[in-house]
């Protein structure tokens, strides 16, 4: 999925594919608060200037 | 090389090994797919396919194939098949998409190096031959070319092809490999309906995703686009990645499943996936 995303010119550090069970809230929490860190330091997505995008 | 598939399925028919042959036929200016019945009938038009040019008429006969043998459960059957097609029917077979291969008889031919070169076809033949020549198989250049461009490059290239989609779904409707009973791209939920061009690139990515592990690289959704996306080029690529992490190759005869069609033990939670 990264590989396609690459290909498609999206930085694949913006996409993450984690496996948490349903029993492990405080790992879910860790996991979503690290990946939104990560993803405010890469900034605003280049496709969030897309005209497209702003259609919906 | 009309002349001589005709000839050789004739002599099928004689001898009574097939009861119908899948091939196209030229009525009145337009190559169609048809279902022969009775020997005579191939003197009525019969083509491979060369139209305006060579090959320029092709069709995903393996899957219309596929729906033919699902209807009649007894008959044996006769397919005009390239590589590409010879490809399709494996592809289908693994996955569970036709059971019966006992009843399919392959009348195979073989693409002119211009035609493969064209197509970019990775093997321009089918397993065994009844008219052609070999013709060598063509480098993903498509792929390499892209692949050399750094991020933003692909991003303007890739959300310049997809503006121009006009959502037909002729991609989808022509692939060989496209079985599905209920489709993700008109899932509500998954991709927005109604837009025009569709989610961008959100639509395309979808389609690319689900083609891991099953496009046999026929280019025939690059011939049907209409906006002459370079839909291929993406679907190359991710077979390419299929190729690279699991060691599959698309369309090849075995009996082994697609890497994306094996339900696997509960990963469960290990350092594996941490």
């Amino acid at each position: 999925m990264k590989q396609l995303l690459n290909f498609a010119g999206v930085d694949p550090e913006r996409l993450m594919l984690k496996w948490v069970s349903s029993a492990e809230g405080p790992r879910f929490a860790k996991v979503v608060t690290e990946f939104i860190e990560k993803v405010r330091e890469l900034g605003p997505s280049p496709l969030a200037n897309s005209p497209v995008k702003k259609a919906g | 090389m009309n002349e001589q598939v005709k000839e050789y399925v004739k002599l099928l028919f004689n001898e009574g090994r097939i009861a119908g042959f899948l091939g196209l036929r030229n009525q009145d200016g337009v190559v169609t797919p048809h279902l022969y019945k009775i020997a005579d009938e191939l003197d009525n038009g019969f083509s491979v396919g060369d139209f305006k040019g060579t090959a320029d008429a092709r069709y995903p006969l393996s899957r219309i194939l596929m729906s033919i043998l699902k209807a009649d459960t007894e008959n044996t059957y006769g397919v005009l098949l390239r590589g590409c097609d010879d490809r399709a029917i494996n592809e289908l077979l693994r996955w569970n998409q036709g059971q019966s291969p006992d009843r399919i008889v392959k009348v195979g031919i073989a693409c002119s190096q211009e035609l493969a070169d064209r197509h970019e076809c990775r093997k321009p033949y089918p397993e065994d031959i009844v008219a052609g020549e070999k013709a060598a198989p063509a480098a993903a250049v498509s792929v390499s070319e892209l692949d050399s461009q750094d991020l933003m490059t692909r991003l303007d290239y890739w959300i310049k092809e997809f503006d121009k989609c006009i959502k037909c779904y002729g991609c989808r409707n022509v692939c060989p490999v496209c079985f599905c009973n209920v489709c993700s791209l008109e899932d509500d939920n998954l991709i927005r309906t109604g837009d025009l061009p569709p989610e961008n690139p959100m639509f395309h990515l979808t389609r690319a995703a689900h083609m891991a592990g099953r496009c046999i690289d026929c280019n025939l959704c690059t011939e049907a686009c209409p906006a002459n996306i370079p839909l291929r080029t993406l679907y190359k690529k991710v077979a390419g990645i299929v190729q690279d992490e699991f060691g599959y190759t698309t369309g090849e005869k075995s009996d082994g499943k697609s890497p994306l069609n094996i339900l696997g033990p509960d990963p469960g939670h290990t350092a594996a996936n941490d």
